[in-house]
């Protein structure tokens, strides 16, 4: 006992020694970093960050932001969180503004979370905006917005629509129950039923958690239980490849209609073997794109407040508000496109 | 399931008491209680069919929870088993991708849960680290393998000659299950007729008294670690079979439910107590709840609540049955 | 090998003398690599990250001494997170709702520590069963929403500076003199060394084992409680979800200033060079601009390297 009391006074003169040197050095420091980061001249540096990194749909989006630096001569720093964890992201957006980034633009895991975050980074005069998920509105300067809510919602439902004649009971499997997203899509999905399919209803929607086994699991089982289900959309990019299988595996492939949105890569197999005839998604590859165009905007002063936005090989898009870009229509893919495209 | 209702049925005292012995009893008792509740609340789920479906939505848990098992029956601990599982079906997706077959992607897998499973082993026996703090530093290295290997991409579109090890059906039973119960027996009987499997006990039961009656310690506690490996790497063909592609995020909370599926079926934490059955009876426990939570309509966001208060209502219950048959063990 | 340690005793460098020496070294390494890193401005921002992880390695040292682990920290930040959001939400107002909040954290400390000492429980299968029951109780009482409007003098415990300086630097030193007080200084501390030593021959001796150790799970609880304060206002937002896997930064950094899994060893100023050494790599790697997905392989690989390296000198002093 004695000699861990001795011990722990050893480490208090060091915890000092070393709180010392680190100020010593910060005197250092604070001279020093002139030379680093963006300010005046040289290419405006772009920080961007995904949900999370490590999955197909991001890195696609990765794809279009470094096709778009290239063009533009910009310095992107693409990276976010290994999990899609909201926490992580805005520890991460500090660090970013730490790295006197230019413009600062993510895909939200959570509005509000991000919030303070991407206000001190506002506050620091840094160019900030969102993509993919929004953050809560003010405490961006602009939402690049890949499709609208009933523009997916619509193009879902006619795609089932016209697989099972416009009727009929369907299960949606979504990711969670309480995704911004998903939530709205599906409000969407049950206006356009309402309004042009009187006889198609949602029968139940099922939260697969974005676990693949548990997707195929839970339509399996719902299947089982109600044969008389027409079709199955899966409405995320889990989720619907999990219903796919699901739907093959208990040997209704081509009987019950699946549709949904998923990426090409994911869903190919599918497709060829028509279990799913057409799915929807817009393209990650244009968003990121169109991402890093609109924060170069930001930083060069040039983004319009209304009308149209010229964005490189994209050409002009629309701005949906003041403070909202959108990409466009979303894309329906089958067989005959579904090559075209590698994400 | 039928041994798992089979020993309630006895009335007598000394069978009765002879049955509480067994570290599997209040599980495979629990266990009964749950099916003839979940069948009085939904008639759907009492059907050839949906039993069929739970033991075969836990083969994969099941196959990883025996040997598991084998690792906590020495006394220690393995929770890396779900980045496992997801490198193993990565290697081996991406083989079947190149070559297709079974053979070279099982061959693939399980070299690869071998390798893991073998430097865990190494790492706790000859490193002297401790299991846990080996097993938990492995789970986030080897989930950064899958990540920085596969640089996000996911594997998809496995073709069907691969997928049958979790597809198949051979005389109507499907692969899947057989496998399970397959190495279940084959588990029970390492346990009860082979050297290493004896030893297991004897080293769970009590290290220092195992070493000073010349048993390798160490080669035994090595040899489970690898069995992991090994059973992960066939759990990962199952896997790969059934989801026909294969995620960054593959596996992930396996750890957790394996660990739960060995304790919940009664063998001791602490180790030298319990069996291969204690660890199929937890499996199958697992899927019974989350099917049966489907079934009524529970959110899924509840199921690691429910998880979690089973394994506290699991060890507590082993204590307690403990004190009252005396054993103090 | 052993040659080595000999050498390293005769030259009574301590653990701690290393740990600064690797944190130096690092701090070295990534002002090279990035010349942000030193500045004042990023070290300061640095340290609003580790906060957290600090408060609850702060008592799950004194946990891992005794021989005992809390896997369960996270899970528990998460409750205690949610507890005050929607407790909030439910119309409590923002104050009793923090109280709320660290009550349950305490409650829920004890909860483990009740388990784990009536029922002769090893703490790894009892604080594994509550890492899930906390984590899934946070997620379904929840419903899995976050709740965010809360006033904003709530920002004051995550997101507040002194001139240069974060708010909660402040509180995690004044936690830091505490727990150092009441470990090196207190009969508590003794017994708190004694039980990790030998715990038959502590319990012999008169050491009131349960009350410890209901002492410290509810103890580490509280420190729980406080984290996630602190966390729930720096992001400010209640979320199911909030400090899940935290359990890994907490143990790998206690593990790291020195202390050993087995119990009977380890200090406060080693669990804060770990906590620096940990904060340091992370918040180092990204300005750096490595790739997150290579966190995870350093983290662990570190972790594993840690404890190799500790029962390595451990072996040498022996």
């Amino acid at each position: 006992m004695l000699r861990n009391t001795r011990a722990s006074g050893a480490v208090w003169a060091a915890l000092l020694i070393a709180l010392a040197m680190v100020v010593a050095a910060c005197g250092v420091g604070q001279q020093g970093p002139s030379q680093g980061g963006g300010g005046g001249g040289g290419p405006n540096k772009i920080c961007m960050m995904p949900k999370l990194v490590g999955i197909p749909y991001f890195n696609a989006s990765e794809q279009g932001a470094n096709e778009a630096a290239k063009e533009l001569d910009v310095d992107l720093v693409y990276d976010g969180p290994t999990e899609a964890k909201a926490a992580l992201q805005s520890q991460m957006i500090e660090q970013f503004i730490q790295q006197q980034c230019d413009a600062i633009t993510v895909a939200a895991n959570d509005p509000n979370a991000l919030a303070p975050a991407m206000k001190k980074a506002g506050n620091a005069g840094i160019a900030t905006g969102a993509w993919d998920a929004d953050v809560a509105s003010d405490a961006r300067d602009v939402f690049v917005n890949q499709a609208t809510f009933q523009a997916i919602g619509y193009e879902l439902v006619d795609v089932m629509a016209k697989q099972t004649g416009g009727k009929g009971e369907f299960l949606v499997v979504t990711g969670s129950l309480t995704a911004p997203n998903q939530v709205a899509w599906l409000k969407e999905m049950r206006e356009r039923m309402k309004d042009k399919y009187p006889e198609m209803s949602i029968a139940s929607v099922e939260p697969g958690e974005e676990d693949l086994q548990l997707g195929i699991d839970i339509t399996k089982n719902y299947l089982r239980a109600n044969p008389d289900t027409a079709g199955v959309f899966g409405i995320t990019s889990v989720a619907l490849p999990g219903a796919a299988e699901a739907v093959q595996q208990i040997g209704r492939a081509g009987e019950v209609p699946v549709t949904g949105l998923s990426t090409p890569n994911e869903m190919k197999p599918y497709v060829e073997s028509g279990t799913v005839k057409e799915f929807v998604l817009w393209n990650p590859v244009d968003l990121g794109y169109l991402a890093v165009h609109v924060a170069n905007a930001q930083v060069d002063g040039n983004l319009p407040t209304s009308g149209t936005f010229k964005a490189g090989r994209l050409g002009e898009v629309k701005m949906l508000a003041e403070d909202e870009v959108l990409l466009g229509p979303p894309i329906v893919f089958s067989k005959e496109n579904i090559d075209q495209y590698d994400f | 399931m039928s041994e798992a209702r089979a020993p309630t049925e006895r009335g007598d005292g000394e069978a009765l008491r002879r049955f509480l012995v067994r570290p599997e009893a209040p599980a495979l008792a629990f266990l009964a209680v749950l099916l003839v509740a979940f069948t009085l609340a939904n008639d759907r789920f009492l059907t050839a069919s949906n039993l069929e479906s739970i033991v075969d939505s836990v083969a994969v848990l099941g196959v990883v929870a025996l040997a598991v098992n084998q690792v906590i029956l020495c006394g220690e601990i393995d929770i890396s088993t779900g980045s496992m599982l997801g490198l193993c079906a990565i290697a081996a997706g991406a083989v079947s991708l190149s070559t297709g077959g079974i053979l070279l992607p099982l061959l693939t897998g399980v070299a690869v849960g071998i390798l893991a499973g073998a430097l865990n082993g190494a790492l706790v026996t000859l490193g002297r680290i401790p299991a846990i703090i080996v097993t938990l530093g492995m789970l986030y290295a080897l989930r950064g393998v899958i990540l920085l290997v596969t640089g996000g991409t996911w594997i998809t579109g496995v073709p069907a000659a691969t997928r049958v090890m979790g597809t198949g059906k051979v005389l109507g039973i499907s692969i899947p299950v057989i496998i399970l119960f397959g190495l279940f027996l084959v588990m029970e009987l390492v346990n009860r007729h082979s050297t290493w499997g004896r030893n297991v006990f004897a080293v769970g039961g009590n290290r220092v008294a195992a070493r000073l009656a010349g048993l390798p310690v160490n080669r035994v506690r090595f040899m489970a670690f690898t069995l992991v490996g090994a059973f992960v790497g066939i759990a990962s063909l199952i896997y790969v079979g059934r989801a026909g592609s294969v995620q960054t995020n593959t596996g992930v909370g396996l750890e957790l439910q394996a660990v739960a599926a060995v304790v919940i079926g009664g063998t001791s934490i602490s180790g030298g107590r319990g069996s291969a059955l204690a660890a199929l009876t937890g499996a199958v426990l697992i899927g019974v709840i989350l099917n049966g939570l489907i079934l009524l309509g529970v959110p899924g966001i509840w199921q690691d609540a429910v998880l979690g208060g089973l394994i506290l209502l699991a060890v507590a219950t082993d204590v307690l049955r403990r004190r009252l048959v005396g054993d103090k063990a | 090998m052993s040659a080595i340690a000999t050498t390293v005793r005769r030259l009574r460098i301590s653990r701690e003398i290393v740990l600064l020496g690797v944190l130096i070294a690092l701090v070295i390494v990534m002002t090279l690599l990035d010349p942000l890193f030193l500045s004042l401005t990023t070290l300061l921002n640095t340290s609003r990250f580790f906060v957290e992880v600090g408060l609850m390695a702060l008592g799950m040292t004194l946990i891992i001494i005794t021989g005992g682990i809390d896997l369960s920290v996270g899970s528990n930040l998460a409750l205690v997170s949610v507890a005050i959001g929607l407790s909030f939400a439910a119309g409590l107002p923002l104050p009793l709702a923090i109280v709320f909040g660290l009550v349950m954290g305490v409650a829920a400390g004890l909860f483990n520590g009740l388990f784990i000492t009536l029922l002769d429980l090893h703490p790894l299968v009892v604080t594994l069963g509550t890492l899930a029951l906390f984590q899934g109780l946070a997620y379904g009482v929840s419903g899995a929403r976050a709740v965010s409007d809360f006033p904003g003098w709530f920002a004051y415990f995550g997101q507040a500076y002194l001139g240069p300086i974060p708010g909660q630097l402040f509180i995690f030193v004044v936690a830091v003199a505490v727990v150092w007080l009441i470990l090196s200084r207190t009969t508590f501390g003794r017994y708190v060394y004694a039980i990790g030593n030998n715990e038959e021959a502590a319990r012999f001796s008169g050491v009131p084992i349960r009350k410890v150790k209901l002492a410290l799970y509810s103890g580490i609880g509280l420190l729980v409680g406080m984290a996630a304060v602190i966390y729930t206002s720096r992001v400010y937002t209640a979320r199911g979800d909030s400090g899940v896997g935290l359990e890994l930064d907490v143990i790998s950094a206690v593990v790291l200033g020195g202390a050993s899994i087995y119990g009977g060893s380890g200090t406060i100023g080693g669990t804060v060079l770990g906590v620096l050494i940990i904060a340091t790599l992370r918040n180092g790697l990204i300005l750096a601009g490595v790739p997150s997905t290579w966190q995870l392989f350093v983290l662990g690989v570190l972790l594993l390297a840690a404890v190799f390296i500790n029962e390595f000198f451990r072996r040498g002093e022996e």
